[in-house]
């Protein structure tokens, strides 16, 4: 009789026999579905579950939207204001609007690496004018913000109790709009993710102004924090790359382009 | 592509003289969110993380001197001028813009001030 007790056992079969489901090798398997399904011009839906229940929805071949249970989809206004006619700015801002949401759930499918299931048509979202981004650019993105949540682990990931230092530093500290709204809703036992789904901000833009208030010891994070203080984040270095990497270039057009 | 009508807000940035590459990036997360770019051999993801972290390095200082908030950056290399941008001091979050000038083309004084007025009629 086998020594390797059942629920062990049952995953080593299941290893064997669907090795797809490894969870080492599975972000870049399913970026590997994504990559299909882009090249392909599918339209329809990857539907996700297990860790984060999700969906990444395609027409022709380029994402136009993501949805995880663990992220704030985007304000019910974000589509309409881009699809407005807005000035340079406004768009910019109504881009970020649209993108970022979209962004930040395909980032939490990758992170909890939860698993795909099969390809399906489905009724697409109402994206408006949306174009969509491109399977490459989006899973770029996704290394980079990986790249830059794995700085800060050590520290402060989504779900790290975050709480307001009672003593700050200094008494004169500049901060942006974004983090005093984020500062006051820190109650006890508040997360950077509770915190963005408040304000209806994506969990990565609240990890990341999270910690720049851990800098400034305007929060206090559980757990141990280093002897030598905290580092500054840093996005060159995330943008540090592997041979063979690509980095997210969203809509760059080159001079060689113009004159087509 | 995403938002393929995006970029076309900087092609009055593109006409500086001795422009090289111009890009929008989310000052909070270091996303790109447009970019064009006249030359091939700048690494565009490099150069705009590394505006990101100038602007968030040095808005750590203004809490701690008597600034009055972050207006601009200039960096000055052997070849190139990086200049950095705020688009406006009212965005949360707040949105950079980086152009990166040919030295030998570019007159900063005359960049600097088409950059100024590009972000001005930008919010317009």
């Amino acid at each position: 009789m086998s020594q390797v007790p059942g629920l062990r056992r049952a995953r080593q079969l299941t290893a064997s026999v669907l090795p797809t489901r490894a969870a080492d090798a599975y972000p870049s398997l399913a970026a590997g579905r994504l990559r299909k399904l882009g090249t392909a011009g599918s339209t329809g839906m990857l539907p996700f579950s297990g860790s984060g229940d999700g969906a990444i929805y395609f027409r022709d071949g380029k994402v136009i939207y993501a949805e995880s249970d663990r992220t704030p989809g985007p304000a019910a206004s974000a589509y309409k204001a881009y699809a407005d006619g807005l000035p340079p700015l406004g768009r910019i801002m109504a881009v970020r609007a649209v993108t970022e949401p979209i962004i930040d759930a395909a980032l939490e499918l990758f992170t909890a690496q939860a698993r795909h299931a099969k390809f399906r048509s489905a009724r697409l979202p109402d994206v408006g004018l949306v174009s969509g981004i491109e399977v490459e650019t989006l899973l770029a993105e996704i290394g980079r913000r990986q790249r830059l949540m794995k700085q800060i682990s050590a520290v402060l990931t989504p779900d790290t109790v975050i709480s307001r230092n009672p003593h700050p530093r200094s008494d004169s500290v500049r901060i942006s709009a974004g983090q005093w709204a984020l500062l006051i809703r820190v109650t006890h036992g508040s997360t950077p993710r509770n915190v963005a789904w408040d304000l209806g901000r994506s969990v990565f833009c609240t990890v990341t102004d999270a910690y720049r208030l851990l800098v400034l010891r305007l929060l206090l994070a559980a757990g141990q924090v280093p002897e030598h203080g905290l580092a500054v984040m840093s996005f060159v270095r995330a943008a540090s790359l592997k041979k063979g990497d690509t980095m997210p270039v969203i809509n760059a057009r080159t001079a060689a382009e113009d004159t087509l | 592509m995403i938002l393929n009508e995006a970029e076309a807000v900087l092609d009055p940035v593109a006409d500086i003289e001795g422009f090289l590459l111009g890009c929008l990036v989310d000052a909070s997360t270091g996303m790109i969110l447009a970019s064009r770019k006249d030359q091939g051999d700048i690494s565009l993801p490099t150069a705009a993380a590394g505006a990101a972290d100038i602007a968030n390095v040095l808005s750590l200082l203004a809490g701690e001197l008597p600034i009055d908030g972050l207006e601009d950056v200039m960096v000055t290399f052997r070849s190139q001028l990086y200049v950095i941008r705020l688009m406006s001091e009212d965005l949360d979050p707040n949105i950079l813009l980086l152009v990166i000038l040919d030295r030998a083309r570019a007159n900063l004084a005359m960049a600097r001030r088409e950059i100024r007025n590009f972000c001005v009629n930008f919010a317009a």
